[in-house]
């Protein structure tokens, strides 16, 4: 027993410092969000906003996570109050996960959720749950219509997949054989946007969609993927991403049969300027994921702190980035935040 | 009565539990407006019962399965296919009763669950391939076969469904405390049949000792038939909870939940070598992985360094246990030289 009792007690203490070290160590906005490791007892003047998006290892969720801190920060110093961001996505997607956070959030007192809904299905009872309990939710890039949440914030993702079509048949002249780069293919909103996709192709009779694909949502498990396809067909003229997965890696840069290719992609961030400076990917549509956070967090604000009335569904425009306005976007990145945007975009 | 390894982490759970309530901090709760601790609330502890449950349930199939030398790998894969066939079966079933949904739902999740389990049992057994490939290959292709059937689309389950394991069973609203309570009732269940059973003590036998097994005459192949069926049912009832109280199937369920399981296993003292395990110890097990997940969002330390912890504690706890049954066979050998009178 005793050595079990060691055993386990190791454990707990492993547990412990490596979160204490983490909480240290992180200059993150974790400690934005949590301005010492142990929790705070809240009063009025403290408003805390449990963030939830799909994963904490895509780029695109951790820009939003950097807008929704800034717009803390901001809300805190003009409002001469606290807002917090609390961030509690799962380090991959999964829909129960995210419904035992919601859980564990409003066990925890937030006065808010922000949530970017992994299966909208698993999380639904959780919201309703949340919102009973009196915590408000909102949500942002992937929805939950049928939930209680009191807005959405995001693209409308049918247009955005037509979008991204109607860019890749402008690119090619309106004919040849294309595939789709799809994602998760659980996630509502990137079906959505694959059946937007699918419906611009069919208003080219000379546009083909030889195949949707789907991947494990990080940047080498979606090269890959590209590089496989490619293979696999080599009649293949070009590619439609739904979301930048591939593009956040620099591996196709230099792939010879993907330069070869059209494509058109949704995201804009830092990694990806470089496909539209060699004009390997010649247009990007980007998404203000920054605004995810931000306006999602301001939005909250108005809801719980001023009491103000915020409409059920606000929608997001596309930003259409291409070798035009690269310098211009490359500043707006840098406005919101990234420290990786290569200097010589912001020269431009 | 527990096992002294049981006892441990007893006492640990319950330290664990009194160190988070001394550093949790306090919220005034919403609708009371009376002051709650940040962890020591009933929302939270049953909530924290429930994020265990499934693990639990899981891993007291496997760790049947561990005890008798094998492994499996395929519990998550179960549990997607368990869910969305439960899903669709009540789809294709349309309206019906509150009770004709429950007992199809479970039926066809426990089923699914039993069936899966069997055929990782028989391909073991029929083709004498190690039990880590067989559930290696069949995780993919149970997880392939849920994904084709549902077209990746996510499956609701009617309310009627979710209103039997979100049941308050007399607690205040928001409390679900049915994973919790089908968990303590797995628990029992697993203890009475390792412990009080004839087809139990042959599992420890076969995995203790597999030679010794076979000249005692052993029906070796029905016991591992046995094991693999137990973990797919497990998984089956897993499934049945997590859909109906989440609301929703989809082939992507469960993803990586083998790993936990089996950590949740070897935490709670099974031996993947076999001969050594017990229910008991994997729902402790899942109750402490879940119990460091929970303290990690509740004293806010950075999330991310969540698989770094889960990783350690289950590397220091494999280390220290061979550690420590190392030390006891001495011990023992030492005792048993000394009463014969026989010096090393």
């Amino acid at each position: 027993m005793r050595f079990r009792l060691t055993a386990t007690a190791l454990l707990a203490v492993t547990g412990v410092i490596a979160c204490g070290k983490g909480a240290e160590t992180a200059n993150d906005s974790t400690k934005t969000a949590a301005t010492s490791g142990a929790p705070v007892a809240h009063s009025d003047s403290v408003l805390r906003i449990a963030m939830i998006a799909k994963s904490s290892t895509n780029p695109v969720f951790l820009a939003a996570r950097t807008g929704a801190e800034a717009a803390a920060k901001d809300l805190s110093e003009k409002n001469h109050m606290r807002v917090e961001v609390l961030w509690l996505t799962p380090p991959q997607e999964d829909g129960q996960v995210q419904a035992q956070r919601i859980q564990q959030a409003v066990n925890d007192g937030v006065d808010a959720v922000l949530i970017s809904c992994s299966d909208a299905g698993k999380v639904t009872g959780a919201i309703n749950d949340a919102v009973d309990r009196g915590v408000p939710v909102m949500t942002f890039d992937s929805d939950a219509p049928q939930s209680k949440r009191f807005a959405y914030y995001g693209v409308d993702d049918n247009k955005t997949g037509q979008q991204t079509m109607a860019e890749l048949a402008t690119l090619m002249g309106g004919k040849g054989k294309v595939a789709i780069l799809a994602g998760n293919q659980n996630a509502p909103n990137l079906q959505h946007r694959v059946q937007g996709a699918k419906d611009e192709a069919a208003k080219h009779p000379g546009m083909q969609i030889i195949g949707v694909f789907n991947h494990v949502e990080t940047a080498q498990d979606a090269s890959a993927e590209v590089v496989r396809v490619d293979n696999a067909y080599p009649d293949i003229q070009g590619w439609a991403f739904i979301g930048g997965w591939p593009l956040f890696a620099q591996s196709l840069l230099t792939d010879q049969t993907f330069t070869k290719l059209k494509t058109a992609s949704v995201d804009a961030l830092p990694a990806e300027l470089a496909y539209i400076d060699k004009g390997v990917v010649p247009v990007l549509l980007a998404q203000s994921v920054y605004e995810w956070g931000n306006i999602g967090v301001r939005t909250i604000f108005d809801k719980v702190h001023l009491k103000k009335d915020v409409p059920q569904t606000i929608p997001m425009e596309l930003v259409r980035v291409s070798k035009e306005n690269l310098g211009q976007w490359a500043k707006q990145l840098q406005a919101w935040g990234f420290t990786d945007v290569d200097p010589k975009y912001l020269k431009m | 009565m527990l096992a002294s390894q049981e006892t441990g982490l007893v006492i640990v759970v319950a330290l664990v539990v009194i160190t988070l309530t001394a550093l949790a901090g306090s919220h005034a709760d919403r609708v009371s407006g009376t002051t709650v601790n940040n962890f020591l609330n009933s929302n939270t502890l049953i909530q924290v019962a429930t994020d265990a449950s499934f693990f639990a349930i899981m891993a007291i199939g496997a760790t049947i399965v561990i005890i008798s030398g094998g492994i499996d790998l395929s519990v998550g894969s179960i549990y997607a296919l368990a869910g969305v066939s439960m899903a669709l079966a009540l789809r294709a079933l349309g309206q019906a009763s509150p009770g004709t949904i429950v007992v199809v739902g479970l039926v066809t999740c426990v089923g699914v669950g039993l069936l899966c389990g069997l055929l990782n049992g028989m391909l073991v057994v029929g083709l004498r391939v190690h039990p880590f490939i067989i559930t290696l290959g069949t995780m993919w292709v149970l997880r392939g076969i849920a994904f084709v059937a549902t077209k990746a689309e996510s499956i609701l389950v009617p309310f009627s469904l979710t209103g039997v394991t979100k049941a308050s069973l007399g607690l205040r609203g928001g409390l679900y405390p049915v994973p919790m309570l089908v968990m303590i009732a797995v628990t029992i269940l697993g203890t009475l049949y390792l412990t009080r059973t004839v087809m139990g003590r042959h599992i420890f036998a076969f995995g203790g000792n597999i030679e010794a097994s076979r000249f005692a005459g052993l029906a070796l192949g029905r016991i591992q038939l046995g094991v693999f069926a137990v973990s797919g049912l497990t998984a089956g009832l897993a499934a049945f909870l997590g859909a109906s109280l989440y609301g929703s199937a989809s082939s992507g369920d469960a993803q990586g939940y083998e790993l936990y399981v089996i950590a949740s296993a070897v935490v709670g003292g099974a031996s993947l070598i076999g001969g050594k395990g017990s229910a008991i110890g994997a729902m402790l097990g899942a109750l402490l992985i879940v119990l460091i997940r929970q303290s990690i969002r509740t004293l806010h330390f950075d999330q991310n360094y969540e698989w770094i912890v889960i990783g350690c504690a289950i590397i220091v706890a494999v280390v220290i246990d061979r550690w420590s049954a190392g030390v006891t066979t001495r011990r023992l050998s030492r005792s048993a030289a000394s009463s014969t009178g026989i010096t090393t």
